[in-house]
């Protein structure tokens, strides 16, 4: 016979691993398995299988020949009976969104940019994989940042503590580059946010104002299927990275607050 | 504000079709065109491409099929677009009806046994154990379970079972993955426990 606290703890081991519990439930719950062992076990097997989930279930993406028949399926803008017509409009649209693909890249992507998505990615990966994504769990960003003060030879600069579309999970020390930077991981939904803060010094990074950032106006690129936007702003750098859209992604640089 | 965040029913979806149905939408738009509006909403299903190929992948664990299943979606999506609210949630919509064409060609299948349909058949509670792994070593080896095992395990829950745990791995809220299935929040809450006590009891086999 099972204690009902134990019961009540493991109904909600989920939503407690997923940051989705309110916080008097998820106080309630840390209190209980802080004196219970059997429900610590429980929850490391929970922690296991979601980290397994999250990284080890392939997501294969739509091949190029499905996404052309999906735009033929769209067909021509307006009614048309010939055939010949109807070619020609969805081989232009699919020819406009390939250039429009390239020129996208190419405005936000230089070779010195390139290796910096890379580094970005990589970085990114090893959140994903890392045992302990956070050293620090966030409480607010009032209690993350001050966390970095002396592990750190600057303090990052990010007004946004999450919220409800974005929480902050919390932080971490990371490597970019050459260099010690603050890692502040969000989440959106189940997927993972990184964002490293670092000083920009020697970085070929487009520099971005406040004012483009809150217009929505950060650069995006990507590599290996993830989204990514960095910048530099002032005398730092800031790459923001994940699998989300990228107009999530755009979303969440829009409240950075810099 | 993204999709995901505006939670509402979605419309009524075009009602159950038989086998072809794919074929009679494509012929009958590409006859008569597409409005701008309608042009809008498949471009905008584009997006969700890949989320929708994945998910398809995995209910049919079949690349043919899956790329079948994503095409049937974009379809019926657009037949019915004028069925759609701009301020719905498009990506909700799309995987509600995915899975109604899923179940649709699965239904088609158990009339036509000879194309094989095989719906994993849920276990009872006796064979959910409820007991965890707790040694380090069991632990340790739960972690370096491969993507294999994980999707073996996942391969082999039912349909029903199958698809909560992924549309929560997707990020869907309780209130979405209700949507998508049609059916109550609380009901979400009980698939969803249950299919990750399966999940689970199916992992700790591989890890003992």
């Amino acid at each position: 016979m099972i204690a009902a606290e134990c019961e009540t703890t493991r109904l909600v081991l989920h939503d407690f691993v997923r940051g989705r519990l309110p916080p008097e439930t998820r106080s309630a719950t840390e209190s209980h398995l802080a004196g219970c062992g059997e429900c610590r076990a429980r929850l490391e097997e929970e922690r296991i299988t979601a980290r397994l989930l999250e990284t080890h279930v392939s997501r294969p993406p739509a091949s190029d020949a499905l996404r052309a028949k999906l735009l033929a399926e769209l067909g021509p803008a307006e009614a048309s009976s010939k055939p010949r017509r109807f070619a020609t409009t969805a081989l232009l649209a699919l020819a406009a969104l390939l250039v429009g693909a390239i020129l996208l890249v190419r405005e936000v992507r230089s070779p010195a940019e390139d290796a910096l998505v890379n580094e970005a990615v990589n970085d990114h990966l090893r959140v994903l994989y890392a045992e302990r994504p956070v050293e620090i769990e966030s409480g607010g960003i009032h209690q993350v940042k001050p966390w970095f003060s002396g592990r750190l030879d600057f303090a990052p600069v990010v007004g946004f503590g999450g919220d409800g579309d974005f929480p902050l999970v919390g932080g971490s020390v990371a490597l970019f580059v050459d260099r010690k930077a603050a890692c502040f991981v969000f989440k959106r939904r189940l997927h993972t946010i990184s964002l490293f803060v670092f000083r920009a010094d020697g970085l070929s990074l487009p520099t971005v104002t406040s004012e483009e950032l809150r217009g929505g106006k950060a650069p995006v690129g990507g590599a290996r299927g993830f989204h990514s936007i960095l910048f530099r702003h002032g005398d730092l750098g800031y790459a923001l990275v994940s699998d989300v859209a990228s107009a999530e992604l755009v979303t969440l640089s829009e409240r950075l607050d810099l | 504000m993204s999709q995901g965040s505006s939670v509402r029913a979605f419309p009524r979806l075009p009602g159950p079709v038989g086998a072809g149905a794919r074929l009679c939408y494509s012929e009958t738009m590409e006859r008569k065109g597409r409005s701008p509006a309608s042009r809008a909403l498949g471009l905008a299903a584009l997006e969700h491409a890949d989320a929708l190929h994945a998910f398809a992948w995995h209910l049919t664990r079949n690349p043919t099929r899956a790329e079948d299943l994503v095409q049937d979606t974009f379809a019926r999506c657009l037949a019915a677009s004028d069925q759609f609210l701009p301020s719905g949630n498009l990506k909700g919509w799309l995987f509600r009806i995915l899975r109604n064409a899923f179940i649709d060609g699965v239904r088609r299948e158990a009339r036509n046994p000879a194309r094989g349909a095989s719906e994993v058949p849920e276990p009872s509670d006796d064979e959910i154990s409820g007991e965890p792994l707790r040694s380090d070593p069991e632990l340790e080896r739960l972690r370096h379970l491969v993507a294999k095992d994980i999707e073996a395990a996942l391969g082999a829950l039912s349909v029903d079972a199958r698809t909560v745990v992924l549309l929560d791995l997707e990020g869907f809220t309780e209130t979405e993955i209700a949507d998508v299935m049609g059916c109550p929040r609380g009901t979400v809450k009980s698939r969803l426990g249950r299919a990750r006590a399966l999940l689970r009891e199916r992992l700790r086999e591989y890890a003992r």
